[in-house]
C-alpha cells in the first residue's frame, strides 16, 4: 500500500505539471476554461471539507465565492497599490468572515436538510445586498477588474501578459487543495470526522461540537472565498449572479459527479462538467435538460461519483487474483 | 504591425499583403469568414436570444446566397451566454482561443461592460444587439465594443413623439422595474420629456416620482394600487416581458390605462401576443416593425425569417442581428481585412445597408445612429392574434441622439 | 401612504393566498420526507401549462372548465409525483439527503427543459373564467373577484389539509410518520405507502396551484423561478414542514411584501428579505418549528 503523503503529492505534482504544460498545447480559450476548472475544483473540494469530513450540507457557498469575488474586485479597482497576495489573504478572510457570521446562526440546526435551507436563506440575502448596494456596482456589477502585478523585492511581473495569470491560478489552487488535503488528514479533520459520525458521542469525549462546525465552516468559506478571489481578475467582472442559488449547487455537483468519498471526487467533477458543457457547446438552447438529465442519471445509477465507483471497479480488478490484499472502502475524505 | 495593416486596409499596398499576409486579402479566396454569435440561450432572457440566434443565421444565409463577402462565405459560431456575465465570458474566451474574434449578439447591459476591457486584452470586436446601458457609449467607451442598434436615445425619441401626439398630456410616471435598466429607461425618458414638451408642446411636463416594482414578482397589485392613484396622464413602462404581461394582467381590472396614455418602451410584440384581445392600447418601441419597413432588403428578411422559424411576425431583435451581421459584412468589404483593428477602423463611420434602412457607425463613441421606430398597438378580436398595429412612426435618429461623450458620463436634464 | 390600508391589506390577503397555494406541497413533502424539493416551482409551472392548454380547447370561459382543467392539472402533476417517487426518491431513501436533494435539482432542470421544448418560449397570459373578470369595489378598495377567488382558494386547501392531518386516520398515520418512521413501523404503518401518498399529493398540490393560479400571472418558462423564493421563505418562517407554520407565514409575510411597498417604495421587496433575515436570526427554527406537522 502506497503511504498517504506521497502519493497525494505525486498526484498533486502530475495535475500541476498537467495543467501548466496545457498553453503549450491548447489554444488560450481552453486554457481559460482550464483556469477556471481549477477554481472550480477548489470550490468543489471546500464544499467536500464540510459535506464528508464534517458532515454539514452546506446550499449557500456562492455567498462565500461572491464575498471573495468582490473583495479583491474592490481592492483590485480602488486600492491597487494593495499587493495581490494581500487581496487574495484579505478575499480568504472575507470568505471565512461571513462564513462565521452564518455559521453562528445556520449551526444552531444542523440536521440534514435544515442547515442546507438556512444557508441557502443567507445567500439569497447576501444576492440581494449586492444587486442594490452602490458600493457592489448594484445590478451590473463591476467589470473591468485588471489582472494585477505581482512586486516582491526589487522586481515586479505583471500578470496581465500572455498567460502568467494562469499560471498563477494553477499554483494558488494547488496550494489551496494542499492545504485542504492537510486539513482533512490534520488532527482538526479527524475531529470534524469524528463529529459527522456521532456528533453526541463526540461531544461526551470531550470536542466542543459547535465550535468545530464553525471552524469546518470558516476553513471551507475561506478557501471558498480564496477561489472565488482568482476567479474576478480572470473573468474581469463580478455581479450579483455570483451569488445566486444556481451557483451554490456547483459545487455540489462536482462532488457528486465525481465522487464525495474521495478527496480528489470534486475535481474530477469540476472536469468532467466542463468537458460535458464544452462539448455540448453548440446545442446551445437544450443545456437544461441536458445537466437535469446527466445530474439525475449520476446520482441515481453512479451514486459513488466517477471517480468513487472507478477507484472501486480498480480495486475489484486489482483484487481478483489476490484477494487478500483489496484494501479496506477509502473513508470518506480519505485517499486521495 | 497595426499601422501598416491600417494603411492596406486603407487600400494601398496590396502586393506586399499577398507576399506578406496572404489570410488579410479578400477576393483572392474563399475560406469562410467565422463570426461569433453569443446571446442568451437559456434562462430569463432566452427568449430574446432566440430572435438574435434566427436573426443572424437568416442574414448569413441571405448574404452567403448573395455570393457571400467579395466570394467568402459567411459562418457563424452560436454559443449561449446563460444571461450570466461570467459565463458570457467564457463562451467568448473559447471564441477568441479558436480565432474567432469577430463577435456579436449580446443583448445584457452587464455582459456589454464586461465586454470592452476584455475585447481590448484579446484583440476582439463585439457588435451589441440590443444592451441598453448608457455608459457603454459614455463613461465605459471601449473602442472594441459597438452599439450597432439604437442607443439610449431611443426613449427620447419616445418622448418627442407623445409630445407631438399628446401635447395636453403634461404630467408623466414610470412603471419602471427594480434594475439598473429601468432606472436608464426612466432618466432619459424624463430627459427627453424635459427637452421636448416645452419644445413641441410649449409646456413644461410634471413629472411624478415613477412606481419601482420588483422584477420576477407574480403578483402586482400593491404597485397597480398606488398608479392608479397617480395623478399623472401618461405612463412610461419599462417592466420587461413576463413580468409586462403579469403587470398588464393583473391591471386590467383596475382600469389603470382606461384613460391614460402608456408608452412601453421595448416590449414590442410580447404583451400583445400574450394578452391578445385583452391588451390596452398603447405606443411600444421596435428595433424594426418589419411591415413598417417596405425596403426590399426588410420585406426578403421578414419572409426568410418566417420561413426558417414560422414567425409570421418578427420582433426588432432579429433585425438587430441583421444589422450586426451585415455591419462586419460592409466593414469587411471595406477594409478588405478580417483583422480586428483593420475592422474597427472601417466600422467608424461606417453607413452600411440594414432592414431599417441605412445606418451610421458615429465615430466618436461606437453609437449607430438610426431611425428610431414605435408602433402603436390595440386590441381587434377580429385579428388573428387579438391585436393589431394601428399606428406606425418614425423618428429620426440625428434629431434626438445625444452628443458623444466617449469617457465621460452622459449628462441628462431632470426635474428641478 | 399608509392611507390606503385596506388596499393594502386585500393585496396581503392575495399575495399570501397565492404563496400559500405554492408552499402547500413543498411544506407538506418538507415535514414528512424531510425533503427540500427544488422542482417544486418546475412542477407548479408544469401544471399551469396543462391547465392553460385544457382550458385553451375546451374553449369555454366558465368556472366550470377552470377548475375541471385545475383538477385534471392537479391529477397530471400528481402522477408525476408517483413516477419521481418509484424513480427517485424510493431508490434514494438510503443515502444522504444531499444525493435527494441535487436529484430535485436535476428534476427542476428537466421541468424546465420539458416546458420549453413542448411549449417554447413565448410568452402566454390565461384570461380568468368570465364569472370572476368582475370587480367590487369597497370604499377605495378594488378587489378583482379573480382575486377573491386566489384567497378562497388558499384557504380552501388550507382547511382541507388541516381537516386531513387532524381529522382522518390517514392523517394520524402521517403525523406519526413525520414524528417518528422507526416507530410507526414497529406500529405496523406501512411507511413507503404513507410516503408515496405523500409525495404525490404534494405533487399534486403544485399542479393544482399552477392550474389555479395560471390567470394571476403570465405563463412562461420563467413561472417556475417566480414563487418559489416566496414559497421557500414561507416553509422557513413557518417553521419547515409545518402545514398551519406555512400558512400564518404566508399571510405573515403577505403583509410585510404588502406594507412594504407602501414604507420603503424605492426598494420594492425588500422587506421581504429583512423579515426572512430576523426570523432567521430569533428563531431558526421558524415560528410553529417544533416538528409539529399541523
Amino acid at each position: 500500500m502506497t503511504r498517504p503523503v506521497p502519493a497525494f503529492a505525486l498526484t498533486l505534482a502530475a495535475l500541476v505539471a498537467l495543467a501548466l504544460a496545457l498553453p503549450f498545447l491548447v489554444n488560450r480559450g481552453l486554457v481559460f476554461l482550464a483556469g477556471l476548472v481549477a477554481i472550480n475544483a477548489v470550490l468543489g473540494l471546500s464544499f467536500n471539507l464540510l459535506f464528508s469530513t464534517a458532515g454539514l450540507l452546506s446550499f449557500g457557498q456562492a455567498a462565500f465565492s461572491a464575498a471573495g469575488a468582490y473583495a479583491a474586485a474592490l481592492l483590485l479597482l480602488r486600492l491597487p497599490e494593495v499587493p495581490f497576495l494581500a487581496a487574495l489573504a484579505a478575499s480568504a478572510l472575507a470568505g471565512a468572515g461571513l462564513a462565521v457570521a452564518i455559521g453562528l446562526v445556520a449551526l444552531r440546526r444542523t440536521e440534514g436538510v435544515y442547515f442546507a435551507v438556512l444557508t441557502l436563506a443567507f445567500s439569497e440575502l447576501v444576492h440581494v445586498v449586492l444587486a442594490k448596494t452602490s458600493l457592489f456596482g448594484r445590478n451590473d456589477g463591476l467589470t473591468g477588474i485588471p489582472r494585477p502585478r505581482l512586486s516582491y523585492g526589487l522586481g515586479s511581473v505583471d500578470l496581465a501578459v500572455g498567460d502568467r495569470y494562469y499560471v498563477l491560478v494553477i499554483l494558488v489552487t494547488a496550494a489551496t487543495a494542499a492545504a485542504l488535503w492537510w486539513v482533512t488528514r490534520s488532527r482538526l479533520g479527524r475531529a470534524f470526522r469524528a463529529i459527522r459520525l456521532d456528533a453526541m458521542r463526540a461531544a461526551y469525549l470531550g470536542i466542543d461540537v459547535r465550535r468545530r462546525r464553525l471552524q469546518a465552516f470558516a476553513i471551507a468559506g475561506a478557501a471558498t472565498g480564496l477561489a472565488g478571489a482568482l476567479a474576478a481578475p480572470l473573468t474581469s467582472i463580478v455581479s450579483p449572479d455570483l451569488a445566486h442559488w444556481g451557483e451554490s449547487t456547483k459545487p455540489i455537483l462536482f462532488t457528486l459527479l465525481g465522487g464525495a468519498g474521495v478527496f480528489w471526487g470534486p475535481a474530477v467533477g469540476a472536469v468532467v462538467y466542463a468537458a460535458v458543457e464544452y462539448a455540448t457547446r453548440s446545442l446551445a438552447g437544450a443545456s437544461d435538460l441536458i445537466t437535469g438529465a446527466l445530474l439525475l442519471a449520476v446520482v441515481l445509477a453512479v451514486p459513488g461519483g466517477i471517480l468513487g465507483s472507478a477507484l472501486r471497479l480498480a480495486r475489484r480488478g486489482r483484487a481478483r487474483p489476490a484477494p487478500r490484499a483489496a484494501p479496506a472502502p477509502a473513508p470518506a475524505g480519505g485517499a486521495p | 504591425m497595426i499601422s501598416r495593416r491600417t494603411l492596406l486596409a486603407g487600400g494601398a499596398g496590396t502586393a506586399l499583403a499577398l507576399s506578406a499576409r496572404p489570410r488579410i486579402v479578400v477576393g483572392q479566396t474563399n475560406e469562410p469568414i467565422r463570426l461569433g454569435v453569443i446571446t442568451p440561450l437559456s434562462g430569463l432572457q432566452e427568449f430574446i436570444g432566440s430572435f438574435v440566434r434566427n436573426g443572424a443565421e437568416v442574414a448569413a444565409q441571405m448574404i452567403n446566397k448573395a455570393g457571400g463577402v467579395d466570394g467568402r462565405p459567411i459562418v457563424l459560431e452560436v454559443r449561449d451566454e446563460k444571461a450570466n456575465p461570467a459565463a458570457a465570458t467564457t463562451v467568448a474566451r473559447e471564441l477568441l482561443g479558436n480565432g474567432i474574434t469577430l463577435q456579436l449578439g449580446t443583448i445584457s447591459s452587464t455582459v456589454a461592460l464586461a465586454y470592452g476591457p476584455l475585447m481590448q486584452a484579446e484583440n476582439g470586436i463585439n457588435l451589441t444587439c440590443g444592451a441598453g446601458t448608457e455608459k457603454i457609449n459614455h463613461e465605459n467607451y471601449n473602442p472594441h465594443v459597438f452599439r450597432i442598434g439604437d442607443g439610449t436615445y431611443r426613449m427620447r425619441a419616445q418622448a418627442r413623439l407623445m409630445a407631438e401626439r399628446f401635447p395636453a398630456v403634461t404630467s408623466w410616471t414610470g412603471i419602471i422595474p427594480d434594475h439598473e435598466y429601468g432606472r436608464t429607461v426612466w432618466a432619459v425618458f424624463v430627459d427627453g420629456l424635459l427637452e421636448f414638451y416645452p419644445a413641441v408642446a410649449g409646456k413644461p411636463p410634471t413629472i411624478i416620482d415613477p412606481i419601482i416594482v420588483p422584477y420576477g414578482s407574480g403578483d402586482y397589485r400593491n404597485f397597480i394600487t398606488q398608479a392608479v392613484r397617480t395623478p399623472a396622464r401618461g405612463i412610461v413602462n419599462a417592466t420587461y416581458g413576463g413580468d409586462a404581461a403579469t403587470f398588464f394582467q393583473q391591471a386590467r381590472p383596475y382600469g389603470l390605462f382606461r384613460e391614460r396614455v402608456l408608452m412601453d418602451a421595448a416590449n414590442e410584440f410580447i404583451v400583445a401576443n400574450a394578452l391578445k384581445d385583452q391588451v390596452p392600447k398603447h405606443w411600444t418601441g421596435s428595433h424594426w416593425y418589419y411591415a413598417g419597413n417596405s425596403s426590399a432588403l426588410s420585406r426578403a428578411f421578414a419572409e426568410a425569417y418566417a420561413a426558417r422559424t414560422g414567425e409570421a411576425m418578427p420582433m426588432g431583435w432579429a433585425g438587430e442581428a441583421q444589422a450586426a451581421v451585415s455591419a462586419y459584412a460592409a466593414a469587411i468589404a471595406k477594409a478588405r481585412s478580417t483583422e480586428t483593428p483593420a475592422v474597427i477602423a472601417a466600422l467608424k463611420d461606417l453607413t452600411w445597408d440594414t432592414v431599417t434602412g441605412p445606418r451610421t457607425m458615429r465615430r466618436e463613441d461606437n453609437q449607430a445612429v438610426k431611425d428610431l421606430e414605435m408602433i402603436q398597438l390595440e386590441p381587434d378580436p377580429g385579428a388573428a392574434r387579438g391585436f393589431k398595429v394601428s399606428d406606425y412612426v418614425r423618428v429620426e435618429g440625428a434629431g434626438v441622439i445625444e452628443p458623444p461623450t466617449p469617457g465621460r458620463k452622459m449628462s441628462l436634464r431632470a426635474p428641478a | 401612504m399608509l392611507a390606503d390600508w385596506p388596499s393594502l391589506l386585500f393585496n396581503a390577503l392575495g399575495w399570501g393566498m397565492a404563496t400559500f397555494l405554492v408552499a402547500a406541497g413543498l411544506t407538506l413533502i418538507f415535514g414528512i420526507l424531510h425533503v427540500l424539493n427544488f422542482s417544486h416551482g418546475g412542477v407548479f409551472m408544469l401544471g399551469a401549462y396543462v391547465a392553460f392548454t385544457l382550458t385553451r380547447w375546451s374553449g369555454t370561459g366558465g368556472l366550470a372548465s377552470f377548475l375541471g382543467a385545475s383538477l385534471l392539472a392537479a391529477l397530471a402533476t400528481g402522477v408525476v409525483g408517483l413516477a419521481v417517487d418509484r424513480a427517485v426518491f424510493r431508490r434514494l431513501a438510503a443515502v444522504d439527503g444531499a444525493y435527494v436533494l441535487v436529484a430535485t435539482y436535476a428534476l427542476l432542470l428537466v421541468c424546465n427543459g420539458v416546458a420549453k421544448l413542448v411549449w417554447g418560449l413565448n410568452v402566454f397570459s390565461a384570461a380568468p373564467p368570465e364569472s370572476l373578470m368582475t370587480v367590487t369595489v369597497a370604499g377605495d378598495v378594488v378587489m378583482p373577484h379573480y382575486a377573491l377567488f386566489v384567497i378562497g382558494a388558499g384557504l380552501s386547501v388550507y382547511l382541507g389539509l388541516e381537516w386531513l392531518l387532524n381529522r382522518t386516520a390517514a392523517g394520524r398515520m402521517i403525523q406519526a410518520i413525520a414524528a417518528d418512521p422507526w416507530m410507526a413501523r414497529l406500529l405496523g404503518i406501512d411507511v413507503g405507502l404513507v410516503y408515496t401518498g405523500t409525495v404525490v399529493l404534494g405533487f399534486a398540490l403544485a399542479g393544482l396551484a399552477g392550474g389555479l393560479l395560471v390567470a394571476n400571472q403570465s405563463l412562461s418558462p420563467d413561472l417556475a423561478g417566480i414563487f418559489i423564493i416566496q414559497a421557500f421563505g414561507v416553509v422557513i418562517v413557518g417553521g419547515m414542514g409545518s402545514i398551519r407554520g406555512a400558512f400564518l407565514a404566508s399571510l405573515l409575510l403577505g403583509l410585510v411584501d404588502s406594507f412594504g411597498s407602501a414604507l420603503l417604495p424605492s426598494m420594492p421587496g425588500i422587506l421581504f428579505f429583512v423579515a426572512l433575515a430576523l426570523v432567521l436570526l430569533v428563531r431558526p427554527q421558524g415560528l410553529l418549528g417544533s416538528g409539529r406537522l399541523a
